[in-house]
């Protein structure tokens, strides 16, 4: 069924225009983390906060057990509503290639980007840092657009011991993540929201992806975890 | 989501839920300012609720700029190339200023008592004034992924939010004008009832969302958020009021000023409860 609304960026099927894309295979994402490590490495991304980062769940009984992990980082969504939600234009969408980015000189930290954002992918870089002074703004993952306009993949890609990451044109038929996209089950996080990400999941359990009621019980150890975490990242 | 996740921070502190209530305020305020121009009742209140109205106005702003984490760039919403007015927040910025102009405007026109002028000053205040409730409303409900916030309630409820916490302050500096005490003790009721459909309604269509909005209803109806939307939000501040105003105590000047007290406390309540609620379970994704 065709789409009958189409966002003012939309390239899906466009010719001459690129649509960048992240296939995610979760079989094959073992959860070294290397991908944060080299993204961290990349931006310079101070601590405590993330441009991608790898949650797990131990999902099965005892004693088939094991990891799921869901590497996440900003959908790139074709009808982001961070562009919607800020006043001032400083996030934007690339029309030649859907990389959603951010003005730095413009933000002027109202953090609604943040709140509009269903994926929690922006945050709010810290008041000083060591080697920039792009500081108090909001900050997110490029899908590393410096990277990918000289021909070269993202960080995290490039990094992925497994090959769990693949980045390509989803606009060029012949690329690795059109083939995987059309050949094989795909998921998105959160398709209720119409945002219509361009960061796929093969092998994604929406059961374990979704809100679970565990949330409304967590374990103390995590409730612990959570104070400390934000007692050291006051502001 | 995971057993082990990254944590995520609320992006709006509970900084902006004084900034609603104290918006709400002045917006309210000025519009009970202008309404003396038409209504023999409300002399009273014209020139104190207006100075109140702008000392909360001025402060409301101060609120605003200082949570930006980048406080000297508010002028940034000022700036015509960078405007983006698909976003609620570049609407307020507009009509906050356009309301505070309106304002000094119509202080220079009550001094001179030129009352054609402050007649017409006070009705374009008025309808600036309706739009700030509104606008921060929407601000909350075009966030399509938050429970609670994405709601067509959000805007109305936040007017009749403003219409009883500035009828409770109203009431403060009425003293002894029975008329004018029974106006505001209308205004009250009317609003506060308002505002209860409304939280029922929200709480109906929450409860029997989706699975964000289910866990956001046990949030916000048990532990310390539920002693405060329920117990002081919803029970003293909302439900108390209304059944003392029906009572012949309120009545009377004391009963109408401790509905008012409690109408005060119950509207904060509410604006914080809304404000942090939409955004608990978004932080465990």
């Amino acid at each position: 069924m065709s789409e009958t609304r189409l966002s003012s960026s939309e390239t899906h099927g466009v010719s001459g225009k690129k649509r960048y894309a992240m296939v995610i295979d979760l079989r094959r994402c073992i959860g070294c983390d290397a991908c944060m490590v080299a993204c961290k490495a990349e931006f310079d991304v101070p601590v405590g906060v993330f441009r991608t980062w790898v949650p797990y769940r131990v999902v099965g009984t005892y004693p088939n057990v094991r990891k799921q992990f869901m590497p996440r980082l900003c959908n790139h969504c074709e009808d982001p509503p961070c562009v919607r939600a800020c006043p001032v234009g400083a996030t934007y969408v690339v029309e030649d290639g859907g990389f959603v980015l951010q003005r730095y000189e413009r933000c002027i930290g109202c953090k609604a980007c943040m709140a509009s954002c269903p994926y929690n992918a922006r945050f709010m870089l810290p008041k000083s840092r060591s080697y920039t002074d792009i500081t108090s703004v909001v900050d997110k993952c490029t899908f590393c657009h410096h990277r990918v306009t000289q021909g070269l993949t993202p960080a995290c890609v490039q990094t992925c011991i497994g090959r769990a990451r693949i980045f390509g044109d989803l606009n060029d038929p012949t690329s690795e993540v059109s083939h995987l996209v059309s050949t094989l089950p795909t998921q998105v996080l959160r398709p209720e929201q119409g945002t219509k990400p361009h960061v796929y999941y093969i092998g994604l359990d929406r059961h374990n992806s979704e809100f679970g009621r565990a949330v409304y019980d967590l374990p103390e150890v995590l409730e612990q975890d959570r104070k400390a975490f934000n007692k050291n990242h006051q502001g | 989501m995971g057993d082990y996740n990254i944590f995520h921070h609320m992006p709006w502190s509970s900084a902006y839920s004084i900034y609603f209530f104290t918006i709400g305020i002045s917006a309210a305020l000025f519009f009970m300012s202008a309404l003396s121009w038409y209504r023999a009742e409300f002399r009273a209140l014209r020139a104190s609720a207006f100075y109140l109205s702008f000392v909360l106005l001025a402060v409301s702003g101060l609120l605003l700029i200082g949570d930006l984490s980048k406080p000297a760039r508010f002028l940034n919403t000022m700036n015509p190339a960078y405007l983006s007015f698909s976003s609620p927040l570049a609407w307020g910025a507009l009509n906050l200023v356009a309301f505070g102009a309106v304002s000094v405007a119509y202080f220079f026109m009550m001094r001179k008592e030129n009352e054609a002028m402050s007649r017409k000053l006070a009705v374009l205040g008025s309808l600036l004034a309706l739009g700030l409730p509104i606008y921060t409303g929407f601000d909350l409900t075009v966030h399509q992924g938050r429970p609670v916030w994405n709601t067509p309630l959000m805007p109305i409820l936040f007017v009749a939010l403003s219409l009883v916490s500035g009828a409770a302050v109203a009431s403060f500096l009425a003293g002894k004008q029975e008329k004018l005490l029974v106006m505001l003790r209308q205004i009250m009721l009317w609003s506060g009832a308002a505002v209860a459909a409304m939280l029922i309604s929200l709480l109906g269509t929450t409860a029997y969302g989706g699975t964000g909005e289910e866990l956001t209803f046990m949030f916000m109806t048990s532990g310390t958020l539920g002693m405060i939307f329920i117990g002081i939000g919803i029970l003293l501040g909302t439900a108390a009021p209304i059944l003392l105003l029906l009572a012949p105590f309120g009545r009377q000047q004391g009963g109408v000023m401790l509905a008012a007290l409690l109408l005060l406390v119950g509207g904060m309540a509410l604006r914080y409860s809304i404000l942090v609620g939409g955004q608990i379970v978004q932080t465990y994704f």
